[in-house]
């Protein structure tokens, strides 16, 4: 065993209690093999890695107890230490030698006022004093290389701004990886990247664990991530791993009722059973075509940003976030919007609701052109068309109570005859969306994220629109309370016939959720049909890699 | 992200409980709370006028017969303001009954208390001496700012607690007057100058900087210039030039100080405006059809106040300074006490009198340094980074 954690204890002082984020964890890893420890946000998986790693701030963190045994390469000895127990001193040795960690946000894990090189040489400097400046300079871009970073040579003398976050991530790798490190920890290194991005990084970590022999305690949210890169999964929850064993094993016959829980909820996993309704619901639509007009349509929509350069602000280029989107949205479905950051689909969701406006293009909504009307005649639009956003902590006023958030639109449009009708008028939408009416007098910050995107849901729900934009509504959410949410989207879309464009990056989602598909890619749709044919038969090269890039659950099957 | 963050219950709240769990905010709350009650009750603690006077039978106050509107108005609205603090209702109500009660009460005072025209301070010394009354009391400090004891001698300036007649715990100045009194009735020209001048510059500052943070574009390229425009002006030498012409006013000097020191704040709240406007809870609102008004002052300006709390506190220190620099130079207010004009009077003379320049000189350090404390703990407890 090259690491061997065995009750491990990892307490955190706050100012009012002590947190136990890692309450008696055993977990060990053998040399050359991969675990995936697996959790829900919170469950302490990333407090465990930095337990091994010795990075927690001491004045706040003790272990209580526990034992990290790690066998330490050196000198040509081998050493079996216990990693908590180790001076500082020694910790240092180690730390970066024989472990590496890799971070989730390649934005902020590189410092922007050194060049890549000097950071990758820095680490390779510090571990082996007795080689030459020129030396560690030639095996750096040898590393680079190694992760398939093109122009290497270049690139070492460039600074990370320029870098994409899937180059840096690449570069993060060649620093954890120029020391030849035993036991590579790698905290949800994908997580922040596209889904194209994510195959390729997965890829390139797999070949490279397979060339230097290096274990991997991959730390993931993500159970498709997890059946791609792992020989072992550990499942975490509440502080504790309450099972391990094969993917195999784990994936097609948990033991533990919590496991069972997480994968049926991953959405390729959730019961069909709203699904044939809308099915149903689906044909209906489907056949209406030719004789109902589309609630919303647009047509040939742009948004462009313009750049701006020099003394004058004069105008040298343009940003085109969409660019020329033709798209009819029917009463009734649910049209999924999907593409990876950067292609415009967010924009698009706020162009369609007037909130950033459209340079050029027309937007119908029920047969009238809203494209240019003036705030007083959009008014009665704005009843009609609603958003839901992605961050639940951001799209809630932290100001204003959940009634004043829920009644202010209703006064504005004279929904409701006085104040008390309107609070009535409240608690039934946060009963509609699966919440207490005694909730209403409560402020943002005492709800869980999965309970704020309710309450989004609900503010979307109080002018009783016709038509909601979700923008990445389950993005930020843990797989379970992602489900919940979708399963409440799919139910309110039957109860008050709604029309929903659905804005993700995540395919399985959209897979689960929506009646047609709409890809777009740098600005422009490149492909549109019915969800399951989308995803079975691509047509458009972009679409099939995408498929492919999404890591499943059924893959390790 | 899926449990629910404990917190305060209210920003703004929680802002100032943290704030004033530090000790240095909390010596600056002590500190402004001597001075504000100095300012509120200054009649009461320092009149030559006696509080009850005894006279053939005859029990009457002249204190309370002599009392100004302005000092009658400024007592009401303070035993109004200290039960509303504590009282239990929503913050913006409280801010309404204040704002209701301050107008009613300083029209009420104005319209029906009308004081004797000529006072005559040597008439209770003069029928004290005569065995006149069966008994007096007194105020604290029996000598009121402006009472220059002619009848006592041309005193002029006496060093603490060296005057045969009367004791002057913090002796007299050029014209005979007690210091200490005349230090007592001028620190409400100290807070009255602080907070009307900071609430102009912040009034104007938040509806310019928020104008220009949430439409930008055109309109904040305009504003900005405009700030400019502003921060080039000298407050100080403007003031000297309207002093020049129009005659000292303790108003004009507040209203150009206000009008010149906006520029910072418009600056600080156009920053939270552009950052809050892109947030989702803002789309939000807009999505939902809500008034302009609704949008800029409910939904964004609640959330980005608290770095204009850190610059007013700040704000009304340097208030402070300005109205005590001018009067230091000669151009503050003429008859009125004021703590710079004192100062004025230690320089002014052939001899050092160090009680002129260590007592007026102390009460605007300390009151200076109050407002700079509470300010930076108001800083610290804003900062995210130091919870």
């Amino acid at each position: 065993m090259l690491l061997e954690i065995s009750d491990l204890k990892t307490h955190i002082h706050a100012q009012d209690g002590t947190v136990k984020a890692v309450n008696g964890a055993d977990l060990s890893l053998r040399k050359g093999e991969t675990v995936c420890l697996v959790g829900e946000s919170g469950s302490g998986k990333s407090m465990l890695a930095l337990s091994v790693i010795r990075l927690l701030p001491r004045d706040i963190c003790s272990h209580p107890s526990g034992r990290i045994q790690f066998q330490w390469h050196h000198d040509g000895n081998t050493e079996s230490v216990d990693l908590l127990s180790l001076t500082e001193e020694k910790m240092l040795e180690i730390r970066g030698a024989r472990i590496a960690m890799i971070f989730q946000e390649p934005m902020t894990s590189l410092n922007p006022v050194f060049t890549v090189g000097e950071q990758i040489i820095e680490a390779l400097l510090l571990h082996q004093p007795d080689i030459t400046y020129a030396q560690a300079e030639a095996y750096a871009v040898d590393v680079l290389e190694q992760v398939q970073m093109p122009n290497a040579a270049q690139r070492m003398h460039e600074y990370p701004h320029r870098l994409s976050g899937g180059q840096r991530q690449r570069v993060m790798i060649a620093m954890a990886l120029i020391c030849k490190p035993d036991l590579l920890i790698a905290d949800e290194p994908t997580t922040a990247l596209d889904v194209t991005v994510q195959a390729e990084i997965l890829k390139l970590m797999k070949s490279l664990q397979a060339t230097h022999g290096t274990s991997i305690l991959f730390i993931t949210h993500d159970f498709g991530v997890a059946a791609k890169m792992a020989d072992r999964i550990a499942v975490m929850y509440k502080g504790e791993i309450i099972e391990a064993g094969e993917t195999r094993q784990i994936i097609n016959n948990p033991q533990e009722p919590y496991t069972r829980r997480l994968i049926a909820s991953l959405p390729e996993n959730l019961p069909p059973v709203v699904n044939v309704i809308n099915t149903g619901a689906d044909k209906v639509a489907v056949n209406d075509k030719q004789f109902k007009a589309p609630l919303l349509k647009l047509d040939n929509v742009q948004v462009y940003f313009p750049v701006k350069r020099g003394l004058l602000k004069k105008t040298v280029d343009h940003i085109k976030a969409v660019d020329g989107v033709n798209l009819e949205i029917y009463r009734g479905e649910i049209v999924a919007l999907v593409g990876e950051s950067g292609c415009g689909k967010s924009t698009l969701g706020n162009a369609i609701l007037r909130l950033i406006e459209a340079t050029a293009g027309r937007i119908h909504f029920d047969g009238r052109d809203i494209t240019h009307l003036s705030r007083a005649r959009l008014q009665q639009f704005r009843r009609q068309m609603q958003i839901v956003f992605q961050d639940p902590v951001s799209s809630l006023n932290p100001r204003l109570t959940i009634a004043t958030m829920l009644t202010e639109p209703m006064a504005v449009h004279a929904i409701g005859a006085s104040r008390e009708q309107r609070i009535e008028m409240a608690a039934e939408l946060l009963s509609a969306v699966g919440l207490q009416a005694d909730h209403l007098s409560r402020y943002p910050h005492e709800f869980s994220g999965g309970q704020r995107q309710r309450i989004g849901i609900a503010r979307a729900l109080a002018l009783n629109p016709q038509f909601i934009v979700c923008d990445e509504v389950t993005s930020a959410l843990d797989v379970s309370v992602q489900a919940e949410i979708l399963q409440l989207l799919l139910q309110l879309r039957e109860e008050r016939q709604l029309t929903l464009l659905f804005i993700s990056h995540n395919i399985s989602v959209i897979e689960y959720i929506s009646d047609r598909t709409a890809v777009m890619y740098r600005g422009k749709l490149v492909e549109m049909g019915e969800t399951e044919k989308v995803c079975r038969e691509a047509e458009h090269e972009y679409t099939r890699k995408l498929l492919d890039a999404v890591p499943r659950v059924s893959s390790a099957v | 992200m899926n449990r629910p963050v404990q917190g305060e219950q209210n920003y703004f709240l929680g802002v100032l409980y943290r704030a004033f769990r530090r000790k240095g905010a909390q010596t600056g709350l002590v500190l402004i709370g001597i001075v504000l009650l100095a300012a509120v009750f200054a009649p009461f603690i320092a009149n030559s006028h006696p509080l009850l006077i005894s006279e053939e039978g005859r029990v009457y106050s002249p204190l309370l017969r002599f009392l100004t509107p302005l000092d009658v108005s400024l007592v009401l609205i303070f035993f109004v303001t200290v039960p509303l603090f504590f009282l239990h209702i929503r913050i913006r109500s409280k801010f309404l009954i204040f704002i209701a009660a301050t107008v009613l009460i300083l029209v009420g005072s104005y319209v029906f208390i009308s004081p004797p025209q000529l006072t005559v301070y040597e008439q209770y010394r003069e029928k004290t001496a005569a065995n006149a009354y069966q008994w007096v009391v007194l105020a604290p400090i029996p000598y009121s700012p402006k009472d220059y004891q002619r009848d006592r001698g041309d005193t002029g300036l006496v060093a603490p607690l060296a005057a045969v007649q009367g004791t002057h715990w913090l002796g007299t100045d050029v014209n005979g007057a007690d210091v200490l009194s005349r230090m007592i009735h001028a620190s409400r020209i100290a807070l009255g100058i602080g907070f009307v001048a900071t609430g102009i510059a912040m009034i104007i500052g938040v509806i310019v900087g928020g104008l220009m943070g949430y439409f930008s574009g055109v309109v904040d390229m305009v504003g900005m210039r405009l700030v400019e425009v502003f921060e080039a002006i000298p407050t100080l030498f403007l003031l000297l030039t309207f002093v020049a012409f129009f005659g000292r006013s303790l108003y004009i000097m507040m209203i150009i100080i206000g009008i010149t020191g906006w520029s910072g704040y418009a600056r600080y709240i156009r920053a939270e405006f552009l950052k809050l406007r892109q947030q989702d809870f803002v789309k939000a609102a807009v999505a939902c059809g809500l008034p302009l008004y609704s949008v800029l002052f409910r939904h964004i300006l609640p959330n980005g106040i608290a770095p204009i709390l850190v610059a007013a506190s700040f704000g009304v220190a340097s208030a402070i300074l300005a109205e005590a620099t001018l009067s230091f130079l000669g151009l503050g207010l003429v008859d009125d006490p004021s703590w710079g004009q004192m100062l004025n009077q230690a320089v002014h003379s052939s001899t050092f009198n160090w009680w002129m320049a260590v007592f007026p000189g102390g009460a605007i350090f300390l009151t200076v340094l109050a407002y700079n404390l509470i300010g930076e703990a108001v800083r610290d407890a804003v900062d995210p980074f130091l919870n």
